[in-house]
Formats: structure tokens, sequence, C-alpha cells
């Protein structure tokens, strides 16, 4: 993980630069996980407006990147900033969209549509993306014992919600 | 109970494997270069503004220094109508100057050209 975390701070000096072919790299390894965190946060055609502009700002502050965490845990932060300021402009974009094409989803849909916001970015970021709560605290700018317990109550509403559907 | 819940959560909520979206990159890519050409235009423009602002100061500051001379002002007394004439042509030079003066021209024609 460092030696790849080495690699996207050494593309990232040179996007400092005004390299726009690192960058192109940059993007490529890391659009997958940040366009799936925030498809599954709300709707996915405004998921891909909110990547683009979170890459853009990326790009915009390259300079500013140190590497004293990862190069995602940077872009997942700018970006999450972005979703809520797209919440501010247009409160609209919190409804999920079902796919009905992926089996299986519409459940874990409803479950997250269930969820607070709060509580779906850090469910999505802890438990599906696998960062570690102290990551992903900072990532959306929550002490870590509030992002704690925020991941527990997330999980015991979808436990119940998840209880009642095998039940029923 | 609870495994099979933790197991069925952190599938769901994975990002599912993909190969790197192309027509994504590309669409960034394009995003970077627009705002890389609007920020060097902006800073044209504030640049062209500030030549502007520093030439007409230099321009009216001159024209104080001449007007007060004691030769231009008996002028100005004996023929006021020659002197008001010679500075309402200065002063259109120098708007025909600043507006034919177009700070993005060289970048506009330097982009359009790739």
């Amino acid at each position: 993980m460092a030696e790849r975390n080495d690699e996207d701070l050494a593309l990232s000096r040179r996007v400092a630069v005004g390299d726009s072919a690192a960058f192109a790299m940059l993007v490529e390894k890391h659009e997958r996980p940040l366009r799936a965190f925030l498809a599954r946060m709300g709707a996915a055609d405004v998921a891909d407006d909110i990547a683009q502009e979170a890459f853009l700002k990326a790009w915009r502050a390259a300079g500013q990147y140190d590497g004293s965490a990862r190069y995602s845990t940077w872009l997942t932060s700018i970006a999450w900033r972005c979703r809520l300021d797209e919440l501010r402009r247009r409160p609209r974009v919190t409804e999920i969209e079902m796919d009905a094409a992926e089996t299986g989803l519409d459940e874990v849909n409803d479950m997250l549509a269930r969820l607070s916001e709060g509580e779906r970015a850090s469910l999505l970021l802890c438990e599906g993306h696998g960062w570690t709560h102290s990551e992903a605290a900072s990532m959306l700018g929550m002490p870590l014992g509030t992002l704690k317990s925020t991941v527990a109550r997330a999980k015991t509403k979808c436990r119940d919600l998840w209880s009642g559907a095998q039940n029923g | 109970m609870a495994d099979e819940f933790e197991d069925f959560l952190s599938k769901a909520l994975a990002a599912p494997e993909r190969q790197p979206d192309r027509e994504f990159v590309q669409r960034v890519q394009v995003q970077v270069r627009l705002d890389e050409h609007l920020r060097a235009q902006r800073s044209l423009v504030w640049r062209g503004l500030g030549v502007q602002i520093i030439g007409i100061a230099a321009l009216a500051i001159g024209a104080l220094w001449i007007l007060r001379s004691p030769a231009v002002s008996a002028f100005a007394v004996e023929s006021p109508a020659i002197l008001l004439l010679a500075l309402l042509g200065a002063f259109s030079l120098v708007i025909l100057l600043f507006s034919s003066y177009e700070p993005g021209a060289d970048l506009v024609k330097r982009t359009s050209s790739r």
C-alpha cells in the first residue's frame, strides 16, 4: 500500500507542475471506487458530475497534496465536500436510483435510502470500501468517536431491515 | 446470522470490479484542458487591464505636465479651441490604441490552431 501511495505521490507532484498525462493516470486509478461510492450516495448521473468536479479540484489543488494520507483518502474527502455542496444546491440528489438490472441491489438501495447522509457515507466507506475508521473520519471531517457510533447505528438499522426481509 | 449479514453487507457495498473507464478519464482531461485555457485567458485579461490602467495614468500625468508649462498655458489662453481639438485628437488616438489591443487574442489563436 505504501508503494502504491509513493507512486501516487510521485504522480501528484508531476500534476502539480502541470503534467496532464500523470493526472490521467491518477484518474484512471481512482475513478472506479470514487464513482462507485458517489453512485451509492445518490443518483448515478449526478455522481459522475460530482466525480468530475472532484477530479478537477484535485487537479487545481495538486500542490497541496503532501502524501501524509493516501491519495484516495485525499481525493474522497474532496469528493465528499463536492457532494455536500451539491446537496446544498440541489437537495433532491439524496434520492437513490434503483437499478433493476443489478440483481440484489434493490434491497441494498432500499436499505441505504433509509439511512441519513452521514450514516450512508460512513457505512459505505468502512464496510464496502474497506477504509479504516480513522481514514473514513478524516475523509468525512468527523471526529473518530462520532464516526464509529455512526457506522454502528447504520449497521444496526441495516441489520434490522435485512432480518425483516429474511423473515418476511 | 450476524456473519451472514456482514458478508452480505460487504459484498453489496463493495465497488464493482471493472476495467478503468477511459471515456470518463477523457472527459476529465477535456475539463482540465478547458479549465487551464480559461485560467490562462483570465490572467491575460487581468494583465491587459493592468497595462491599460498604467498606460492611461501615464498619459494623464504627461498631459497634465505639458499643460502646466507656461508656454502651453499661454497658448491655451490665446486659442483654447485649438488646444481642445488637440486634446480630443489625442484622446481618440488613445481610445483607438486600447480598443485594438485584445489580451486573449494570441491564446485563442494558439488554441484554435491545435
